[in-house]
């Protein structure tokens, strides 16, 4: 067991685990993910696309050796930091007591030991008396360095993977105009969408209000891509768009008038016999010199001449018509009015914890203060005798040692 | 202003050539118009840099050829800096060429300005891709550095040499500093994959190769600093980054379609 333990805390183990790691995201990253099985076959053929999906190749992120190998980096980087926390804990005291009783090793005289003293106090070395002369130190946070960063890789896997796994995600649509209403009653509101700016350039932007269920907190905010909107727990996105066409039905005999929005295939009637059939909305049409349409199927385009494709039925019969905006359809005493389409935004909505987020974000820079310290303040000590002074760091020193060389004039030699 | 990028990848170019001539000729004549060649070019592409910022009225690093043409300046940079701390010749030697090769991909690159993508618009834009650029640039002279290491020793010299120490341990550090930029890029890529994508992290092409590169620059690392590797097998490791650096760079865009094909 104990064996074991001291296998998985070494960094040999833990190369391992990094370089596994590597290879499987090499692997995640040359095969296509998350695809349906016939896009494999056609890709491999039937018999190596079998053997990839079989081994979770397909899948490689989520599969149960690449969580173990997560698993395994963090047991790595934990039992790692419990070794490594005493260590470093007594790092600064036990280079202090080396460097007080360090001997001289590079000669020095009275007027370079002034300058030494002086270059190392303008560079805000930390000064201790010490027997025959000081020492001077520098940058004992940098022992942390180290530790830190085993800690904060450690941080970032778990916060990051509670973040990736723990959140309730919906994506949703809302037409201008309407709300949506959560799981826990608070409401969504549409009020605008437009997907261009005032200057014409393409901006995806929602003006959102959301309410809390009890109505007590409202918030409104004009969302876009890289601006969500964050309300309690909840993060609303500006994730997609899309084209809805829009009908005005009137019933002549009551004088009733509702605008409706057609975003899917439905059949529109009062009596459920006559109506109308809403196939699909197109963006556009070419029209040959004998008058016959084709439509525009890409969805791609904006929508600059839309066409409804609709069927009419009436007492059994059904006629496959094209409606233009405007355009207007009477079928006994409902009329169907065609108006121009409309784009609404498909939200995405995230139910996270923030403190997820929070301690996410810490880790983040917590590593990225910790790689600075271990690699950008080496602790360092310069004992400086009567006649003499030495370097002493766990890091090489060599900018500092030709720096003091060019300073007090000592000729040249390999570091 | 097309001429402005031209030139300076003819002064990139031409810099390289004197600097190995003035290399192989143990000449500082060659080097010294090395040096001045490179300024110049260096001034012309920031101007040209400034000019596309301006014209384009936003930084100049959101597609492929500007993210490279970015990168080359930071390659020129960080070499002008490193030279002007140490005053090694071989550090140019290293960097001039890079810089060179990676502005020569750049203008294979369609160069129209276009209007940046509302996924772009961000606040994170200039770190992530600012600190990238200069991430790769010190991946890459560290690489540079490792194949000029391998010339030497093949040449003859010896690893304990004071010139190949140099060169060793200055490998090191610009590969610290391109993996602490490396780990700015990808946590800035992060937090902005939220706000865009509102997933932090969706092992896109481009994330796993940055993670890939990220992994193996940390296993560089561990080899250096617990193994005390050096020499030699640094500079294979070097080299070999770099080799995914480049496909992180450009090949992931070319080969492998994801949520940063717009970055093509």
């Amino acid at each position: 067991m104990k064996k074991t333990l001291r296998f998985i805390r070494s960094m040999k183990c833990g190369m391992i685990l990094l370089v596994l790691v590597m290879l499987l995201s090499l692997a995640g990253s040359l095969i296509p993910q998350q695809e349906a099985s016939m896009r494999y076959v056609r890709a491999y053929g039937a018999q190596t696309a079998q053997f990839l999906i079989a081994v979770g190749a397909t899948d490689i992120f989520h599969t149960w050796y690449f969580y173990a190998l997560e698993i395994l980096l963090c047991l790595n980087l934990v039992l790692c930091s419990i070794v490594r926390f005493p260590r470093t804990l007594k790092a600064n005291g036990e280079w202090t007591d080396r460097a007080r009783r360090a001997e001289g090793e590079h000669p020095l005289t009275g007027e370079k030991r002034e300058k030494l003293c002086g270059f190392l106090t303008v560079r805000h070395y930390r000064l201790e008396q010490a027997a025959d002369g000081a020492v001077y130190s520098k940058n004992a946070a940098g022992f942390y360095g180290s530790f830190l960063t085993h800690l904060s890789i450690l941080l970032v896997l778990l916060f990051g993977s509670l973040v990736l796994m723990t959140p309730d995600i919906q994506d949703l649509t809302v037409l201008p105009g309407s709300a949506l209403t959560l799981a826990d009653g608070t409401t969504v509101t549409c009020d605008q969408f437009h997907i261009t700016d005032e200057t014409g350039r393409l901006d995806y932007a929602s003006v959102l209000t959301v309410r809390s269920a009890d109505g007590q907190r409202e918030k409104q905010q004009e969302i876009r891509v890289n601006q969500p909107l964050r309300f309690g727990e909840y993060k609303i996105y500006q994730q997609t768009y899309g084209t809805a066409g829009r009908v005005r039905i009137t019933n002549h005999t009551n004088g009733a008038e509702e605008v409706m929005f057609l975003t899917d295939p439905c059949f529109l009637s009062i009596d459920g016999r006559n109506g109308v059939y809403y196939q699909a909305l197109y963006p556009g049409f070419l029209r040959d010199a004998e008058g016959n349409y084709t439509l525009i199927t890409s969805t791609s385009v904006s929508y600059q001449d839309p066409v409804y494709a609709i069927q009419t039925v009436s007492d059994g019969m059904t006629t496959s018509v094209l409606a233009f905006p405007e355009d207007e359809l009477r079928l006994g005493d409902i009329s169907f009015t065609f108006l121009s389409p409309t784009e609404y935004p498909g939200l995405r909505i995230k139910h996270v914890s923030s403190w997820l987020f929070g301690g996410l974000y810490f880790s983040f820079g917590l590593m990225v203060a910790a790689l600075y310290l271990c690699f950008f303040a080496a602790p360092v000590y310069v004992r400086v005798r009567e006649d003499s002074y030495t370097i002493l760091s766990p890091k090489n020193q060599q900018g500092l040692i030709l720096d003091l060389r060019a300073l007090i004039g000592e000729k040249e030699t390999d570091p | 202003m097309n001429v402005l990028f031209f030139a300076a990848l003819v002064g990139y170019f031409a810099a390289s050539v004197f600097q190995f001539a003035g290399a192989a000729m143990k000449k500082e004549k060659p080097r010294i118009a090395a040096r001045v060649l490179l300024l110049v070019s260096f001034g012309l592409h920031a101007a040209y840099m400034t000019w596309r910022g301006i014209a384009a009225g936003r930084v100049p690093l959101a597609n492929q050829f500007e993210f490279a043409s970015g990168f080359a300046w930071a390659t020129a940079a960080l070499g002008f800096v490193l030279y002007g701390r140490i005053r090694q010749e071989w550090v140019m030697t290293a960097a001039m060429p890079a810089a060179f090769l990676v502005l020569s991909y750049a203008a294979f690159q369609p160069r129209e300005i276009k209007d940046i993508l509302p996924a772009l618009r961000s606040t994170w834009f200039v770190l992530h891709i600012g600190s990238a650029a200069f991430s790769y640039a010190a991946f890459a002279i560290a690489g540079g550095l490792g194949v000029s290491y391998l010339i030497q020793l093949k040449k003859g010299k010896n690893e304990a040499d004071v010139r190949m120490k140099q060169m060793d341990y200055l490998g090191y550090r610009l590969v610290c500093l391109g993996f602490l930029l490396l780990t700015v890029v990808i946590f800035s890529g992060a937090i902005w994959a939220e706000q865009a994508w509102s997933s932090w992290w969706s092992w896109d092409p481009k994330e796993t190769w940055a993670l890939i590169t990220w992994i193996f620059y940390a296993i560089y690392l561990h080899q250096r600093l617990r193994l005390k590797w050096q020499g030699k097998r640094m500079a294979w490791l070097a080299i070999i980054a770099v080799i995914l650096v480049v496909f992180t760079f450009a090949g992931v865009n070319l080969l492998l379609p994801g949520l940063h094909s717009y970055a093509r």
